[in-house]
């Protein structure tokens, strides 16, 4: 299948992109790697108006630090993050989701700030930026705005994005060295989208522990619960799985048929035991 | 008159590199969409979006006429017909572009002819079609019968063709039953995906007064024959050429809807068009694949020996059928492979084809043989496990013993030479049975749990025309045909009837005119695919095309050789008794003379020619073998697994194929069609499907979707060889290219059955997703409780 | 229409281009650049791999417009690339080439991997053609044929290392 017909401009600064997604009367959409627009447009299930090309826009580009935190530029390339190029906040949490996201060649145009506006609910960003506590920062006409990764992304292909609002960073706060973490991906084969993903994040020199499902059927689920036996630290397998089931019972916005119930139990069991047997 | 010296290098036996891949790594391959016409118009069809539909209406724009065409404004094209004489079989005419009613979700509606495909796609969004939507029939067990949700009204079930195969006396043998197992197994519905999908670019050659259609297809011959017919046109003015094609498998083995439409609009439009399919298109029309559903019962000895077979094999074949075998050969071949390589002596199977609103089902490596091998592969290990013995020991005693061959099988089949048991007794020894035992007893680390499992097989190949006959096939694939040309400089050109489409065939055959003329496989060209060029031939498929093109090629060198003997010993002045034709030359008493220098005599200097011998060096010959039932290749294939019992993911740890092809001709591209089949097969087993919803909508229509294995899935798969000669085929070659498809369905679910042993889980159902094998694991957990 | 201006195999171009034409299809239709191939066109089965300011990326989910500024592979652009050559050599000795749909992207995928060192095992060299589907080989010849040409261009960076 070939797109249908689409306008196009690639704005030269960030205000200029919000001044064109600003138009009324157009559906304008922002495209950055185009890795699930285009693939989108081609199969005709995305026919926007016009599209806004951010992909080399200044400062979205690159990954800077401050003390405690770790800046991505919302067109940071999955690859990038692969290659670790830049500082790593999650001592080594990206780069490996990173690394099995997709194949290569998607990841060397794929951008972060893409996945987590996307929200494809079997997409790894949004789970481990809100297993990580990240923040991602929103520009629109009307000015910036922080919102929580974990508060994010609000269903299915749904986020906290309003008209004309574009993600421009992602804040992700460092792990200390003493941090430890789990990620499981249950996919049938590389590179493929997860049946079930679970990430558990374990920093005592915090205070902080979050244990996160994704490929869940919806937003990102941080698992309660869960989270708090993780800062506890060692962790006894009969409370993790009574834990666990709970965190998946009170989802009940969720339609889990036996099956991914049962995997979604087990990812999360296998990330918080990788995240808590760890030698600290 | 000399004959062949055997001792060549680059003859048979010689794993010679492939001369078809120069082009391709260098990025010059010729696929059908790489072809450029001045002119070309690309096509877009108008698809229906329902199963099952009355059309009530189709309204096109008025500016568009002209541009989009439904069947009323392409009035020659005739409904696509298949015809067969099996006995009570029913064949529905298929209009390639609907009229009063679509049959399954993507028949297509209407054509529209723009600049760019992009264009033609949104004319077709201009187009608005009125359906009345009528209830879909959808689960071909249940539907079949009735009267209810009829596929083709005038009917009265949904049933192609019920036949029944028996030999022996199955009541008796369940009689003298002390064990009886029952299993009811699910083979999938799927797709063969090439990676290049269809494609068809036709126009009109007013120098030639013919119309030309490129088309992505095995069979350019056959597509011509069809072509003709719908059309209503002379074949003398219609070529059909395959160029490359990026795969075929066996859906590319069909005459389709899109093929015959094309050429209609080259007929009535002044400018090339084109169509090339996108994958969404593939996934949805071109031909689904597999979809049976068995019902066996095995009764047995309390050893294990099998006395008896009972079974009920449904195919889903769809809604309409492929030219021009139609559906019938499916369960036919289900049915007659079901016995496997076994002494079974009583049998029964019941077939059923059947008509559902689904996409129609056409041939994909090893047809109905890798359902039938699952069905009785997995039987087996469970008659083993109910008299509690290994399964490969079980499997073993119930096999044709060598000293047995030829056996006619109480299914009607000939198997003609091979070792069946050795081929098991290989295949352990492949993947190291003893220490994958050792590993399994020990346990994993992560708790995952190991199996190791087989399945073996035995398959006919290159079956020529009483197999086809018996099929009730009005169309009989029952020889090839090559013509042997050398040209004035003594450069040799082979024209066959076959279509390689990664055989490596220009290499092999090559590699057969080498044997028997001596001449280099780098001084010969092979031509195929167009049937220009070619004298009739069928095409590649049923795994016939070293069997029988090689055996034109064979024939034809031969009568070459012939000929160029007579002329080298009359330039030589000797006895053609005393001449040989070896390493480019003839040779006699007193000196040689080149093949060259005979071509320029036969060509150029024809005065230089014996008295009775005409000038030209060029043959044309057919072959097929003698015995056409088939020749019968055999394998036992073994898959060691690890499964997460907890998320029912499995993991292919080792694969190995212990397989007899008799002679090979080039033992490289062997094991590589060997591999790739493997894949294909391990695709089937634990990825492949396309589901169907309760309203015929199909829920896998992308790569996204569709999943099939990429190189990080598949371990390196090991090879081993046996070579029992056929007794009845040029150089005892046998027929091996779909052999690889066959048994890794039933290899890897016995594997899992022996990972799972402990619990009691069975899986029989391809693929093995997760989701099926941790119900296997509920159910039998359940069951023990 | 939007005018790019870019560098296509070494050459400087300047056209225009509707936005909503694929990279594919500008190298396909408009340049007669048909060693690219089409396989799926959302991403997955890895036909389309080119080189895009020297990295793989799916011609099919690049828009051309996109592609102003950027320099672009296609495999004919990279007859002459030292990696491409021992790959053309090991594939063909190895019997990796069956239909030869998958090769073109196969190769771009396999050049990458070994230009970034991630061809050094059995197992790293299947990861990293996780994004290249084959329909014909089954891979294991595909996979040695990589394997030997990172050896052939370790030995000849090695031999160039050591200075003539």
């Amino acid at each position: 299948m070939k797109p249908a017909a689409v306008d196009y401009a690639r704005p030269r600064s960030l205000s200029q992109a919000l001044e064109l997604l600003a138009r009324p009367n157009i559906e304008a959409r922002v495209i950055a790697g185009g890795q699930s627009l285009v693939a989108m447009m081609n199969l005709r299930v995305a026919s926007p108006g016009l599209l806004v090309d951010i992909a080399r826009l200044p400062d979205l580009g690159s990954v800077t630090e401050e003390d405690s935190t770790v800046f991505y530029g919302a067109c940071v390339t999955h690859a990038m993050i692969e290659d670790r190029v830049g500082p790593d906040p999650s001592q080594g949490l990206m780069p490996k989701i990173a690394e099995t996201l997709a194949y290569r060649a998607v990841r060397n145009r794929g951008t972060i700030g893409g996945s987590l506006a996307l929200a494809d609910p079997a997409a790894e960003w949004p789970a481990v930026l809100a297993a990580l506590d990240a923040t991602a920062i929103i520009e629109g006409w009307n000015g910036k705005k922080a919102v929580a990764c974990k508060d994010f992304v609000t269903g299915i292909y749904e986020t906290r994005l309003g008209a004309g609002e574009i993600i421009v960073a992602i804040w992700v706060p460092k792990l200390s060295p003493q941090a430890r973490w789990g990620y499981v991906k249950l996919a049938r084969k590389a590179g493929e989208f997860a049946l079930s993903l679970a990430v558990a994040v374990r920093d005592p020199a915090r205070g902080y522990a979050r244990v996160v499902l994704g490929a869940a059927d919806g937003p990102p689920l941080v698992l309660d619960a869960t989270s708090r036996l993780c800062a506890r630290g060692r962790v006894d397998s009969g409370a993790a799985r009574e834990a666990i089931a709970a965190d998946l019972a009170r989802a009940a916005d969720r339609q889990f048929d036996t099956f991914h119930r049962s995997l979604h139990a087990t990812a999360a069991l296998r990330a918080l035991t990788q995240a808590t047997q760890a030698a600290p | 008159m000399s004959v062949a010296d055997g001792t060549t290098a680059r003859g048979i036996g010689a794993s010679v590199l492939r001369r078809e891949d120069a082009r391709h790594l260098d990025g010059r391959g010729e696929f059908v969409p790489d072809i450029r016409l001045p002119g070309i118009r690309d096509v877009a069809f108008l698809r229906s979006p329902h199963a099952h539909a009355r059309i009530k209406s189709i309204r096109v724009p008025p500016g568009m006429k002209g541009r989009i065409f439904t069947a009323a404004d392409l009035p020659r094209i005739q409904p696509i017909r298949v015809v067969t004489q099996a006995a009570g079989a029913k064949s529905p005419p298929w209009p390639p572009l609907a009229t009063d009613k679509v049959r399954y979700v993507g028949e297509a509606i209407a054509v529209c002819v723009a600049p760019t495909r992009g264009d033609a796609e949104d004319l077709a969004n201009n187009i608005q079609v009125e359906y009345e939507v009528l209830d879909a029939a959808v689960d071909a067990p249940q539907v079949w019968r009735g009267s209810r949700h009829l596929v083709h009204e005038s009917w009265g079930d949904n049933l192609y063709l019920e036949r029944v195969i028996e030999g022996g006396d199955i009541e008796a043998a369940a009689r003298a039953a002390e064990i009886t197992v029952t299993r009811e197994y699910r083979m999938n519905r799927q797709s063969g995906a090439p990676m290049e999908g269809r494609a068809v670019l036709a126009y009109r050659d007013h120098r030639l007064d013919e119309v030309v259609v490129y088309a992505s297809t095995q069979t350019p011959h056959t597509v011509r024959v069809a072509l003709g017919e719908i059309l209503g046109i002379e074949q003398r003015r219609i070529r059909v050429v395959a160029p490359d094609v990026g795969g075929g498998f066996g859906p590319k083995a069909r005459l389709y809807p899109e093929e015959v439409i094309l050429a209609a609009l080259a007929l009535e439009l002044d400018h090339p068009v084109r169509w090339i399919e996108d994958r969404s298109e593939n996934l949805l029309t071109c031909a689904h694949t597999r979809d049976h559903h068995y019902k066996v019962t095995a009764y047995a000895d309390r050893q294990g020996k099998v006395l008896g077979v009972d079974c009920e094999i449904i195919v889903d074949a769809g809604a309409y059928g492929l030219w021009p075998q139609g559906p019938y050969q499916e369960a036919n071949m289900a049915g007659r492979t079901l016995p496997g390589p076994y002494t079974i002596a009583n049998y029964r199977a019941r077939t059923y084809t059947v008509a559902t609103n689904k996409t129609p089902l056409g041939p994909y490596r090893g047809v109905g043989r890798p359902g039938a091998c699952f069905a009785i592969e997995r039987t087996i290990d469970e008659v083993a496990r109910a008299v509690g013995r290994d399964p490969a020991e079980v499997r073993i005693e119930n096999m044709i013993r060598s000293e047995q061959m030829p056996f006619a099988s109480v299914a009607g089949m000939r198997y003609d030479t091979g070792d069946y048991p050795a081929s098991v007794k290989l295949c352990a020894e492949l993947l190291d049975m003893p220490r994958v035992r050792a590993r399994q007893k020990q346990g994993e680390a992560d708790g995952r749990l190991i199996g190791i499992g087989f399945a073996s097989f035995t398959e006919q190949t290159a079956h020529g025309a009483a197999e086809f006959a018996s099929r009730g096939a009005s169309i009989i694939p029952g020889f090839e045909s090559c013509t042997a040309r050398i040209l004035p400089d003594g450069s040799l050109v082979l024209h066959v009837g076959i279509q390689s489409h990664g055989q490596g065939l220009e290499t092999t055959l090559s590699q057969i005119a080498c044997q028997e003329l001596g001449i280099d496989p780098s001084h010969i060209s092979v031509r195929h695919g167009d049937t220009e060029s070619t004298a009739f031939g069928f095409g590649t498929f049923a795994s016939r095309s070293m069997v029988m093109s090689g055996g034109a090629v064979a024939r034809a060198s031969r009568m070459l050789r012939d000929k160029l003997c007579r002329i080298g010993a009359h330039l030589l002045q000797c006895d053609p008794a005393d001449v040989r034709c070896e390493g480019g030359a003839v040779h006699g008493p007193q000196g040689s003379v080149t093949i060259g220098e005979i071509a320029n005599v036969a060509h150029l200097r024809m005065d230089g020619l014996p008295p009775g011998v005409d000038p030209l060096l060029d043959m044309t010959a057919t072959y097929e073998p003698q015995i056409s039932t088939g020749v019968f290749s055999y394998a036992t294939h073994g898959a060691v697994v690890a499964v997460d019992a907890e998320t029912g993911f499995i993991e292919l740890l080792d694969f190995a194929v212990a397989e007899d092809c008799g002679t090979m001709v080039n033992p490289m591209i062997v094991e590589g069609q060997i591999r790739g089949g493997v894949a294909q097969g391990i695709g089937t087993a634990l990825y492949e499907e396309i589901p169907y919803d309760a309203q015929g909508q199909p829920l896998a229509v992308t790569f996204a979707d569709y999943l099939m294995p990429g190189a990080a899935e598949l371990p390196a798969i090991k090879i081993g060889h046996m070579h029992t000669p056929a007794s009845a085929t040029e150089y005892g070659m046998k027929g091996m290219g779909e052999g690889g498809a066959v048994a890794p369905p039933a290899a890897i679910a016995n594997a899992v059955r022996d990972a799972l042993a402990a619990l009691g889980a069975e899986v029989n159902e391809t693929p093995l997703t997760p989701a099926r094998v941790l119900a296997a694991i509920q159910k039998a957990k359940a069951a023990a409780a | 229409m939007s005018a790019i201006r870019y560098r296509l195999n070494g050459a400087d171009l300047s056209e225009d281009v509707a936005p909503r034409l694929s990279l594919a299809d500008l190298l396909r239709e408009r340049h007669n650049l048909t060693a690219t191939h089409l396989g799926c066109e959302h991403g997955v089965c890895g036909a389309c791999t080119v080189l895009v300011d020297g990295m793989p990326a799916r011609a099919c989910l690049m828009l051309a417009v996109t592609c102003d500024d950027r320099q672009i592979h296609s495999l004919e652009g990279l007859r002459d690339d030292p990696i491409i050559a021992a790959l053309r050599d090991s594939f063909h000795r190895r019997h990796a080439v069956q239909c030869g749909f998958c090769t073109p992207g196969m190769l771009i995928s396999a050049r990458d991997l070994i230009q970034r060192g991630r061809a050094g095992s059995e197992a790293e060299i299947r990861q990293g053609l996780a994004g290249n589907l084959c329909r014909c080989t089954g891979y294991t010849n595909i996979v040695s044929a990589i394997a030997e040409a990172a050896k052939t261009m370790a030995a000849q960076g090695a031999a160039q290392g050591k200075g003539s």
